[in-house]
């Protein structure tokens, strides 16, 4: 189909071209940005097509055998598939639910602080165990909760208790696991509701105060309207990365007994894929998951955007 | 790889086995192969050297320095670069490596039964060795059964490595089985016995109620649980009947009993209550600590536990044990054996090593790694830097920790672990090598280890973690023997019975 190019169009293209022309600078600081998403994000997308075959490495790409979609079948019957997805959205909801609000609570908070010196001091130490690997926060509650000399269970046994066996109980694997990222990133996710707040007018507390508007009420219609909108964007974020865990701290906790209530898309490709060498169907079971955040990312964007916020996009 | 090397190798090919040729007589091989390995080692002065590289598996926390690999260099003639990848991470490392075809000219696979692993294996990735193994002397002395129980349908992919058949056994604090005027047991009755006074008679004699009767660590195989499943009656993987029939270890009676006796340890206190989730790093350094009184593990363990423990529990002597069964009766003894002796193969990838010249150079080293000089290399060092030895050929550690940084990483990788004259002063070593060799009388294989299984190799290891987390929930009280059986019956249906009928029919092409 032959476009019919009008004066004005053709008026406008010179016009973008000569902009091109004139930009070539600007457009080419952008090329590096460009590269690396084509280079290491779009290219690599092609090797998602081991999901739709047989892969053996040693045949590579072209010459292992097509599997249509096989891999996809075995996923979903799986009885795994329920218990993976039912333990992945469980955890997510806590996370939701539980994780989400606590660095507003504590940013709000803070920001309530008025002595420099002392919310500083605060500040430091809560950003700390950001920086520590998932082996060591898991080893330190390994310390910590073990039935044999663990520092809690002795505390518990001292004051008359039954030792409680917190890492081989799948009732307490949630638990353990929601408290060891609260302990660990509670402190860091702050920081960005605490930029988002020294934003905030200063005029509109003046005028709160001058209201008779009390420090609550302040913080209520004045602090978190102020932040909402980077609330949600996170929120949507964070909704994106439903299915996406992360492997290594869940790995480092579940065992033969609390494999039931641990076991997550990301342990579960780790095991079954890269560590038995079946690498369709690890990519199989990775596809499902990123085709699922992609979904629930536009549709909480969608929401996001009907109640009148901005989104993400 | 430039056409030098090749040269090379084909130059050290034919030296190679001149001097085998010269060297070797018929009833004699081992000392022939010395005497080339000797003769290469004298002519390396001469010759520029062959670079080897090989990916092998470090079982130590730090690779060796080059003391003795220089060594190793000048009697091989070659020039070797490790590439060494960590035990804990090898089945992911090898696999990564096998998928982006970033190998060596040896690669060092111990892990047979992983699916990715054995598939590259069986698609021709690696030199099929079977033909040319019988031209140099020590590769030739490797038994017929060694060679069939390493093979894939009937191919041998490498170089098998070849370990002692049985190793576990039970060890046990011989000053507090004295102390309590115990005897050493005979009986898993009475072994449950001594485990219950080590936890209720105080031991240790500190006053306190700190100890427990076994220290044992979250593995099912190499930990407490198949030693003693051993003990009572359990076959070693598979049983088949007279008819073909296979039947899954966890099937069995034997198995059941075993879990029942774990259980009553578990109940009764009598092992540490964290097992299910204990590293065998920490086990062995609570045993050290004098926190328990008994270890199941390989039999030489002991002599690292009393290592361990010097400073710490100084008092500790130990006691091996490697008769015990649940009946009494000298005839029910068994043991189960660990991949039926073989600790893997040495294999050659055809994307490095193109020729069959390449090969025959790549299988001369290996051959050289099996002469008495390397393995006392690998085994214990350098004679008078790191160990002394008398005209026995018993060997005394000079400084264990040199040892420990210098020579301990290579013993893990000498293609062959028995049947050599120098040995170990220590009686602990000298002990513990002498009931492994008895295990070997006792042996339980694996009928299924050489079989084929497709399910098995795609999913077998996944499959097996329904059992795994059984057996450990009814050891630990939280499932009965109904739920088990049901967990058997998950297995059965996510493809174990696909199994069972895969290796009965390659059991039946095999023995018709």
């Amino acid at each position: 189909m032959k476009m019919k190019v009008t004066p004005e169009r053709k008026k406008r293209t010179k016009h973008s071209l000569l902009s091109l022309k004139r930009n070539k600078l600007l457009y080419l600081m952008i090329l590096p940005g460009f590269l690396y998403f084509v280079i290491f994000k779009y290219l690599p997308m092609g090797g998602l097509i081991i999901a739709f075959q047989d892969y053996q490495p040693f045949l590579g790409i072209t010459g292992s055998p097509w599997a249509g979609l096989k891999h996809f079948i075995r996923l979903f019957t799986e009885p795994t598939f329920f218990m993976l997805l039912k333990n992945t959205l469980i955890l997510f909801a806590l996370n939701i639910v539980i994780f989400f609000p606590l660095p507003i609570i504590l940013a709000l908070m803070l920001n309530e602080v008025r002595h420099k010196m002392f919310k500083n001091v605060v500040q430091t130490i809560i950003y700390i165990p950001h920086f520590l690997s998932w082996v060591i926060i898991v080893s330190i509650t390994y310390v910590f909760m073990n039935v044999d000399g663990g520092v809690l269970n002795e505390i518990i046994a001292a004051m008359g208790g039954h030792k409680i066996s917190f890492l081989t109980s799948p009732e307490w694997l949630r638990t353990v696991y929601i408290g060891q990222i609260i302990w660990k990133e509670l402190g860091w996710s702050t920081i960005i509701y605490l930029a988002a707040i020294t934003v905030v007018d200063t005029q509109l507390y003046e005028a709160a105060e001058m209201d008779g508007a009390a420090r609550l009420r302040t913080t209520w219609h004045v602090t978190l309207p102020a932040i909402r909108p980077v609330i949600i964007t996170l929120l949507i974020l964070k909704i994106g990365h439903t299915l996406d865990l992360g492997f290594e701290h869940m790995y480092l906790l579940i065992n033969s007994l609390n494999r039931e209530v641990g076991e997550i898309f990301d342990t579960y490709i780790y095991t079954a894929g890269l560590k038995n060498g079946q690498l369709s169907f690890s990519t199989t079971v990775g596809l499902f998951k990123g085709v699922v955040g992609l979904i629930l990312v536009m549709l909480s964007n969608k929401l996001a955007k009907k109640i009148g916020e901005d989104g993400v996009y | 790889m430039n056409r030098n090397y090749k040269k090379l190798a084909a130059l050290m090919l034919c030296s190679g086995l001149l001097l085998t040729a010269c060297g070797g007589n018929a009833n004699n091989s081992k000392d022939g192969a010395d005497k080339a390995a000797a003769g290469a080692g004298a002519n390396g002065g001469t010759q520029a050297k062959t670079k080897i590289s090989w990916l092998n598996v470090l079982h130590t926390a730090s690779p060796p320095t080059d003391t003795v690999l220089n060594k190793i260099e000048e009697f091989t003639n070659a020039d070797i670069e490790f590439s060494w990848i960590p035990d804990a991470s090898k089945e992911e490392r090898i696999n990564t490596s096998l998928a982006s075809d970033s190998l060596a000219d040896i690669v060092t696979l111990t892990i047979l039964d992983n699916s990715s692993v054995r598939n590259a294996l069986k698609s021709g990735m690696f030199w099929e060795v079977s033909p040319y193994l019988d031209e140099f002397p020590n590769l030739a002395a490797i038994s017929r059964d060694t060679r069939s129980s390493a093979s894939i349908e009937g191919k041998l992919y490498g170089v098998p490595f070849q370990k002692s058949k049985a190793r576990n056994g039970v060890i046990i604090r011989k000053d507090w089985l004295d102390k309590l005027g115990l005897a050493v047991p005979k009986t898993t009755a009475e072994l449950k016995e001594v485990a219950k006074a080590f936890t209720e008679q105080d031991p240790d004699g500190n006053g306190k109620k700190d100890t427990t009767g076994f220290m044992d660590r979250s593995d099912l195989v190499y930990g407490a649980f198949k030693t003693l499943g051993s003990y009572f009656g359990t076959p070693n993987n598979w049983a088949v009947d007279n008819a073909g029939v296979m039947t899954p270890e966890f099937a069995t009676e034997g198995y059941i009993q075993t879990m029942d006796y774990m259980k009553a340890l578990y109940d009764g206190g009598y092992i540490n209550q964290d097992f299910a989730v204990t590293a065998k790093n920490d086990q062995q350094q609570n045993f050290a600590q004098g926190k328990a009184g008994i270890y199941v593990g390989a039999l030489f363990d002991s002599k690292n536990l009393l290592n361990l423990a010097k400073g710490i529990q100084d008092g500790m002597e130990l006691v091996m044990v490697n008769d015990i069964t649940s009946t009494g009766k000298p005839e029910d003894r068994a043991i189960w054996s660990s991949s039926n002796g073989i600790g893997g193969l040495l294999s050659f990838p055809k994307s490095e090593v193109k020729d069959e010249a390449e090969l025959k150079r790549l299988l001369k080293f290996v051959n050289d790694l099996m002469s008495d000089e390397v393995y006392a290399l690998m085994t214990y060092g350098i004679e008078g830097v790191h160990y002394t030895a008398d005209a026995d050929l018993a060997v005394t550690i000079k400084d264990t920790d040199l040892w420990q940084q210098e020579v301990q990483p290579f013993a893990a990788s000498r293609p062959n672990e028995t049947g050599y004259k120098i040995h170990d002063a220590d009686p602990l070593k000298v002990e513990a090598e002498r009931l492994i060799q008895e295990n070997a009388e006792y042996g339980v294989l694996n009928p299924a280890y050489s079989l084929e299984s497709e399910t098995n190799t795609a999913q077998g290891s996944e499959l097996q973690k329904i059992i795994t987390d059984a057996t450990y929930k009814y050891i630990l009280g939280k499932i009965g023997l109904d739920e088990f059986k049901g967990e058997i019956d998950q297995w059965k249906k996510s493809g174990g019975s696909k199994i069972i009928s895969e290796y009965e029919a390659a059991y039946k092409a095999v023995n018709p």
